[in-house]
């Protein structure tokens, strides 16, 4: 049996950090077991180095890292499947809401102000944060990641102030500015400059970032800042239907 | 033969709780050698796939362990938790019931010795 000395095992240690091990358990768990190997079957008179080497590269496919990077995985990612399946379940929770919702609201029912917050509650803040979650893991650059969460960031600030203008729940101007603000000034720019600089994604990012400053821009147009003195300028089909003499007798009706 | 990576890897939970299950506690190296030696070879656990299972397994609450100090190296020994080894018993029945399905499937006939 090879006797391993301390200059050794300081050596193994410093490679397998250098290597990419970070986390302290996964290190000791393989300082042990490569000095286990070299124990059991390197001969007093073997090449310590080379036999090291040789042996740590049985560890993994093309790098050592690799080993921490599934751990990680499992780590992190053991609920992966249900939180795949919960993502597709609250998005079609979600927008079934929204939809019937909607209709609601067109036909004047009940429960209308209740479905529409439920419903964009859940989209906003359950399901695009498990859709960031789960996209981040097929994205390998950090800076691919950033303009994911910002892009999350964005979609869940324009969620929230629709859902605010529509309620008509104080600060709903604000938060439309501030979605506005995020948009264009800090999500728009990182997508952009991202995009164009890889051939593959260039023509992609500069018809997205029209579409979107498009959608968004007419939506700026419908939306009133300062709320003018007759009122002329609803912010949704609610209004408009209550403010228009001929429909106030079907309203009433309806209610 | 040397069985696919692929074939072990979805059963290697299963065989990691199995041994610690037989021999109350054991370190990751042991657990390589003892597989090697059980199956004559022919199933080798990679060190790569062995300790992000040890580890997601230790996070699931089915492992404890305890460190042994061994001058700059130390020695962590993994055993069951009482959930371990009620998952034990699940994941080997589960198996057997799958080797069952797969021989009707795969229309293997049994060999008579």
């Amino acid at each position: 049996m090879y006797c391993i000395t301390e200059q050794q095992i300081d050596y193994i240690l410093d490679d397998i950090r250098r290597n990419g091990i970070d986390m302290e358990d996964l290190q000791l768990n393989l300082l042990d077991h490569i000095c286990c190997i070299i124990e059991q079957e390197l001969e007093e008179n073997d090449d310590f180095e080379r036999f090291y080497h040789k042996t740590v590269q049985q560890f993994y496919k093309h790098e050592l890292r690799e080993i921490e990077e599934e751990t990680i995985n499992l780590l992190t990612f053991k609920n992966y499947y249900a939180m795949k399946k919960a993502m597709y379940i609250s998005g079609a929770i979600s927008v079934g809401a929204f939809v019937i919702g909607s209709l609601f609201k067109i036909m004047f029912w009940p429960g209308v102000a209740a479905m529409l917050i439920f419903g964009i509650l859940v989209f906003s803040l359950v399901f695009l944060p498990l859709l960031f979650v789960l996209k981040t893991r097929e994205l390998t650059a950090v800076r691919d990641k950033l303009i994911l969460g910002l892009g999350t960031i964005a979609g869940i600030l324009y969620c929230l102030s629709a859902l605010w203008l529509l309620m008509r729940w104080s600060g709903k101007h604000e938060i439309w500015l501030a979605t506005l603000a995020f948009t264009f000034f800090v999500f728009l720019p990182a997508y952009f400059f991202t995009g164009i600089r890889k051939p593959e994604t260039r023509v992609n990012t500069i018809v997205s970032t029209i579409i979107i400053i498009g959608v968004i821009g007419i939506q700026f147009t419908l939306t009133a800042l300062r709320r003018p003195e007759s009122e002329r300028m609803p912010v949704n089909t609610d209004e408009k239907v209550r403010t228009n003499p001929g429909n106030i007798g079907n309203a009433t009706s309806n209610k | 033969m040397i069985y696919s990576s692929e074939l072990i890897k979805g059963t290697l939970k299963t065989i990691v709780l199995k041994l610690l299950n037989d021999n109350k506690k054991m370190y990751g190296y042991e657990i390589t050698q003892r597989v090697k030696e059980m199956t004559g070879e022919k199933i080798q656990i990679t060190e790569g796939a062995l300790y992000p299972t040890l580890h997601a397994l230790e996070q699931e609450g089915l492992l404890t362990t305890q460190v042994e100090y061994m001058g700059k190296r130390v020695r962590k020994y993994y055993s069951l938790s009482p959930e371990g080894k009620a998952k034990t018993k699940e994941r080997v029945k589960e198996f057997a019931s799958f080797m069952d399905t797969m021989a009707f499937l795969l229309d293997i006939k049994p060999k008579i010795a």
